[in-house]
């Protein structure tokens, strides 16, 4: 689970990799006249397109294709902050609760438990 | 302001704040490295390389705690603004301090792991079912992405791009990672029942960033701007003209959604959107100089006759059209195209204001 996980991470990134190579290289200068001329800053924009780059390519089409409506630009989600800043609270409340109440206690002279790979069979303590 | 696109636009303020953000992670890692050992209980002698990873893993929920306390502190009190200023520099410099942590939690605890240290890192704990012992890694991780996401997407770049309505929703992640943070500590070392100097100061500083972000949500709810109100023929009342200073702006929310700022500017009005072209910041709660009004987040400055900043700079805002009915200053709530103009309004001398005027401020491309 963990490898198929970390392989789907690998192949996103570099899908990732290709989609900056195009649009930083190519695609920016299309949708963005300031970008125009200007290069120094692509590269810090490589990673934002390597973790983003299906957020980057709807843009990209929805710019191309003029469907990109100007008016919203100037209305921030300013209503969700309520939500969001009470939840956030929330959250904090819950998980020091239940972090806390849940220590675990364990006693100072336990017996040492030898650690060993997956598949390689656990050794007692005292064996 | 941008005319291109540069890696970082410095200036000063943003190198005495980097210098004092730095100065600060430097002081905070080097009093727990060097100084704090000595007041630690000898008889639990810890190594070096758990102590760097509490030194850092510390410091980025200090400065993750720093950077959520920032804005609601701004919406109390605008003495603390300038903090605001630069706090995607703060976000960046909390990531890395952040990956250090990680870094020195993968070169210790699976430097001999048979699998590969992030698989180890995944696999080690898997007790999702259970509360106690939840596996505290999975909430570290997830608030590591989201800090990457944030820190990759932080270039003004971005935000003009994405649209602030997405970049926004995207950093609203920001809120649910910290709560990871906080449950990964809470999980993870205050299950240390001895270490008591932490729990307090995670206790405390978590609640502090939950009590005001709680208190600014509750001052908005009670004093933020007003609703306009319908005037007929499709027009909306913001306020009376008496209550604009010069050189200053009423906000208002229009039922179209958004908000408009009315300025009244050498004995006249002149309406244009609330939210800076830059990162959305109150333009309307800044003041006018030279016919400009600057945005109190970072300083964009806009001509609030033509919603357009000054040349060579290329941002802009719609303009409103805006007409006086008696003392009743009326908007359309439907905006201009970016780019028209709209005469000004002059405001009457008289104290009380005569019949109502047809509706002004003839749109101009």
């Amino acid at each position: 689970m963990a490898e198929a996980l970390l392989t789907s991470v690998q192949v996103w990134l570099w899908i990732g990799v290709l989609v900056a190579a195009v649009f930083l290289g190519w695609g920016i200068d299309r949708i963005d006249e300031d970008a125009r001329g200007a290069y120094v800053f692509r590269p810090l924009l490589v990673p934002g397109v390597m973790l983003l780059w299906p957020l980057v390519l709807w843009r990209w089409w929805q710019l191309e294709t003029l469907r990109d409506d100007w008016l919203k630009r100037h209305d921030p989600p300013r209503r969700a902050h309520t939500l969001a800043a009470v939840g956030m609270a929330g959250a904090i409340v819950l998980a020091l609760g239940l972090g806390l109440a849940n220590r675990q206690v364990w006693p100072a002279d336990i017996a040492p438990l030898q650690l060993t790979a997956p598949g390689v069979p656990t050794q007692d303590a005292d064996g | 302001m941008s005319v291109k696109y540069v890696p970082v636009q410095w200036n000063r303020n943003k190198y005495w704040y980097d210098a004092a953000m730095l100065i600060g992670v430097f002081a905070f890692t080097w009093v727990y490295l060097r100084v704090a050992p000595a007041w630690i209980d000898h008889t639990r002698p810890v190594d070096g390389a758990i102590t760097n990873a509490r030194a850092f893993g510390t410091c980025a929920f200090v400065m993750m705690s720093m950077i959520l306390a920032i804005g609601p502190l701004a919406r109390l009190d605008r003495r603390f603004l300038p903090l605001l200023y630069n706090r995607r520099h703060f976000g960046v410099m909390t990531l890395f301090v952040a990956l250090t942590h990680v870094g020195f939690i993968l070169g210790w605890y699976y430097a001999f792991s048979p699998i590969p240290r992030l698989e180890g890192l995944l696999t080690a704990n898997t007790t999702f079912e259970r509360v106690s012992g939840f596996p505290f890694e999975a909430f570290g991780v997830f608030a590591l992405v989201v800090l990457m996401v944030l820190a990759a997407t932080s270039h003004d770049f971005w935000m003009k791009f994405l649209t602030p309505p997405v970049w926004k929703r995207l950093h609203y992640l920001i809120y649910p990672a910290y709560a990871a943070v906080v449950a990964h500590v809470a999980w993870g070392k205050l299950q240390d029942q001895q270490d008591h100097t932490l729990t307090v100061l995670v206790v405390a500083l978590s609640l502090i960033v939950a009590g005001l972000h709680v208190a600014a949500a509750v001052q908005d709810r009670r004093r933020g701007d007003p609703a306009a109100a319908h005037a007929g023929s499709g027009w909306v009342r913001v306020c009376s003209v008496d209550e604009i200073a010069e050189g200053r702006a009423r906000i208002a929310m229009l039922p179209t959604g958004g908000r408009v700022a009315v300025f009244r500017h050498e004995g006249a009005l002149s309406a244009i959107s609330n939210a800076c072209a830059h990162q959305n910041g109150p333009l309307g709660e800044g003041r006018i100089v030279d016919c400009v009004v600057t945005c109190p987040w970072h300083g964009f400055q806009y001509d609030v006759r033509t919603g357009r900043s000054p040349a060579p700079f290329t941002e802009r805002v719609p303009t409103y059209r805006v007409a006086l009915d008696g003392r009743d200053v009326l908007v359309d709530p439907e905006p201009n195209p970016l780019g028209v103009t709209t005469a000004p309004v002059p405001v009457p001398d008289i104290e009380e204001g005569g019949p109502r005027p047809a509706p002004t401020g003839e749109a101009s491309a």
